[in-house]
């Protein structure tokens, strides 16, 4: 019997996952032979310069790109070769978004946008989702935010209802792309905090990619990304630490 | 990765486009299209006119006497402003979300140094060439028309003209008025020009979700004043019609001063209808979204709307009041050759019915560009909802649901006022007409509704809300989910 992603203690992971992009002379590797696991309930980062690969690896592990080969896991179900409809189900289910340009549905309100998965399943949040979202809302400060449409809150309030929308559904894994993106700097950083604080706290998974070394200082691993391979898997790390790395990579290159 | 994505829209769309490139920009050829019709069907309706004066001139025993033409005439030219006035909105409407799309080209010429308005001038110098463009096209179309029904009524008429050229100089009317109404259309639509910053190029500015609706009070003053007015003259209208027939002509003028209020109006009109039809598609939340689509741009969603509002108006009114005044004038007979009698009287309704249903589908046109550019311009939005967890059977619901709602309210809306305006014509017509037993004034009598036009009316609003929405939600299926990844 094969070994399943969760008795590894991975919350997804990929194995042998190569794409490529175009045929021929101009084709591009964009992902060459990739293997590597997001561990349960911890915050990784994956960094990387422009071009190494690292929003493909990401796009493939959420189920919205299919590898040119390889296989990949969201918990224990295989997502390479599943369907659209059973992949896009199984991200309203299990996987969580949080994107740099927040991407908040402009007509619903804040409560809305948080309750959008559970509304999209077609189903009224549980009591026990109900007190987990009601914690959210409180951690993430939105109470009297509920009731205002996206266009009527600051980028930093923005961001909070996009996070507390992907941790509402309680998902096996969050995906962040560039959260702090089109933050200041202050802003960024708590939403930095409360992003560790849910890993730490509940034992939620993260995967953030970034090219932003004081963002990935943040987080529990560091995972480097470089030419469509992985460079490095590094434990927590300071933002110094992880910009001589970067700087020292890009020399190389 | 996100230098390399700016140049990539830079990119997309060139600074300096070919001579014409721009006519390739989502939303031209629709205005091509609409302006093609709109001509196509003015001079078509040209030379039915001058051929109908020719054949009754023919006809030995109608010969001299013109009043039939001078009717038929006065008629051509309603219906080709009728047709033309909704081109002109439809074309408008376009133009606004043509705009739309370009804002960020138009704010990077304006950071190079351009002025708001030669940027203008030049979305307007576009539409006059897309008017011209549609203008000759709908001339060929329209005398190619003409000319298939020449031969037609040549074969089938019993006195069919001796002489009858298609060159009429009238068609000249139609032809340079719709290149005319596109361009003044084209620049009454680029209004939102003016309000583009230079820093707009400069990126990082996120979309204005919701439209700033300028408040135009005037506008709305204005709208209201007719609307009113327009009211009070039809009531008179009426109520001048118990005694003398000549109460439809006070009724007639009413109308068309309510029906431009009302089509003025349309942004004060239509939401509150928009959000009524909105509230009765329930609580999923595919039907939630689609609701709150339909009003996030509610000027561009009531004037739309407004176009098939006209449409379905017009039809309804005709068969409104050619059943009331059907039933006013059976009240005067008692005779069984009623049928005969009212065989010319429909078959003229049918003739209206049709010919006014052309700007229904004129007004279809526009549907369907409001709802592409509801799609192109919310890319990023349709792909967060894929990346959330919406299925593309989901995304082509909504978009269907889109349509289903502009339709709906504009059919609601349009078949409430063309009961009444149908009947208000056939009750100030003939209010006055001594009717069986004793030949006493028929007095107010309840409108009659023809029901199978009724019915073929909805049908034919949802056949063009079906095919109105096909090209729309292609493309929003389209949509990768990893689109509302990318950082633009």
């Amino acid at each position: 019997m094969e070994i399943t992603t969760s008795d590894l203690g991975l919350a997804a992971r990929v194995q042998h996952l190569t794409k490529t992009y175009g045929a021929g002379e101009g084709a591009v590797r964009a992902l060459d032979d990739v293997s590597v696991g997001i561990r349960r309930g911890q915050f990784t980062a994956i960094m990387g310069p422009s071009g190494s690969g690292k929003s493909t690896l990401m796009h493939i592990m959420a189920g919205l790109d299919a590898p040119t080969e390889g296989r990949a896991w969201i918990g224990d179900t295989e997502i390479t070769g599943l369907g659209d409809v059973e992949l896009t189900v199984l991200r309203r289910r299990r996987v969580g978004f949080i994107f740099q340009a927040f991407n908040l549905v402009p007509t619903l309100d804040a409560l809305g946008n948080i309750l959008l998965p559970f509304e999209l399943d077609g189903r009224r949040p549980s009591a026990v989702e109900r007190a987990r979202i009601d914690g959210l809302i409180e951690t993430l400060g939105l109470g009297k935010r509920l009731r205002h449409r996206p266009h009527q809150l600051s980028g930093g309030q923005q961001q909070r209802v996009a996070i507390a929308r992907a941790l509402a559904t309680a998902p096996d894994l969050v995906f962040a792309d560039e959260p702090t993106g089109n933050l200041d700097s202050a802003t960024g950083r708590e939403v930095l905090q409360l992003l560790a604080a849910a890993s730490r706290d509940h034992g939620q998974s993260i995967a953030m990619v970034t090219h932003d070394a004081i963002a990935a200082s943040h987080a529990d691993r560091v995972l480097f990304l470089g030419d469509g391979r992985i460079q490095a898997d590094h434990p927590r790390q300071s933002a110094e630490q992880i910009a001589a790395y970067m700087l020292a990579a890009e020399v190389a290159a | 990765m996100t230098a390399a994505a700016v140049s990539g829209t830079l990119l997309e769309t060139p600074l300096t486009p070919s001579r014409l490139g721009w006519l390739r920009d989502r939303g031209m050829g629709a205005s091509v299209l609409v302006a093609t019709l709109a001509a196509a069907f003015g001079v078509f309706l040209v030379e039915v006119t001058v051929y109908i004066g020719a054949m009754l001139k023919a006809d030995p025993e109608i010969g001299e006497s013109g009043t039939l033409a001078v009717v038929v005439a006065i008629l051509s030219v309603l219906l080709t402003g009728v047709a033309m006035y909704v081109a002109a909105i439809v074309t408008a409407n376009t133009f606004a979300t043509i705009v739309a799309g370009r804002t960020r080209r138009i704010a990077l010429m304006r950071l190079i140094g351009a002025s708001a308005r030669s940027q203008r001038a030049e979305v307007a110098r576009q539409g006059l060439v897309v008017g011209m463009i549609g203008a000759v096209l709908g001339f060929a179309a329209g005398i190619g028309v003409s000319a298939a029904g020449a031969v037609i009524g040549g074969a089938v008429l019993p006195h069919p003209p001796a002489s009858f050229s298609l060159l009429q100089p009238g068609v000249v009317f139609p032809v340079a008025g719709v290149a005319l109404t596109t361009w003044i259309a084209a620049w009454a639509g680029s209004r939102r020009v003016l309000v583009v910053t230079p820093l707009q190029a400069l990126g990082g500015s996120a979309d204005r979700s919701h439209e700033e609706v300028a408040a135009r009070p005037g506008r709305h003053v204005g709208a209201l004043i007719l609307l009113v007015g327009g009211a009070l003259l039809l009531a008179v209208g009426v109520v001048l019609g118990l005694a003398n027939p000549l109460g439809v002509v006070v009724a007639f003028f009413g109308g068309v001063l309510s029906f431009t209020g009302l089509s003025i109006g349309a942004t004060l009109v239509m939401p509150p209808v928009l959000r009524l039809v909105g509230r009765l598609f329930g609580s999923g939340p595919t039907a939630r979204l689609a609701a709150e689509n339909a009003l996030r741009y509610p000027e561009r969603s009531s004037r739309t709307a407004i176009g098939v509002v006209m449409g379905v108006t017009l039809v309804t009114m005709f068969a409104v009041a050619m059943e009331s005044a059907k039933a006013l004038l059976l009240r005067q007979t008692t005779g069984d050759d009623a049928d005969i009698y009212f065989a010319p009287m429909d078959a003229f309704a049918s003739v209206m019915m049709v010919l006014v249903a052309i700007s229904a589908v004129i007004a279809s046109v526009g549907l369907v560009n409001l709802l592409t550019i509801g799609v192109v311009q919310r890319r990023r939005e349709l792909g967060l909802l894929r990346a959330i967890g919406l299925t593309g059977r989901q995304i082509r619901l909504m978009v269907l649901l889109e349509a289903v709602h502009i339709t709906v309210a504009a059919t609601i809306t349009g078949l409430v006022l063309g009961v009444a305006y149908g009947w208000i014509a056939a009750q100030s017509l003939l209010g006055s007409l001594p009717v069986m037993p004793d030949f006493e004034p028929a007095g107010l009598v309840a409108p009659a509704v023809p029901w199978v036009p009724v019915a073929a009316i909805v049908a034919a609003t949802a056949v063009l809300t079906l095919i109105a929405s096909v090209t729309p939600t292609r493309l929003a299926t389209r949509v990768a989910p990893v689109e509302a990844l990318a950082a633009d």
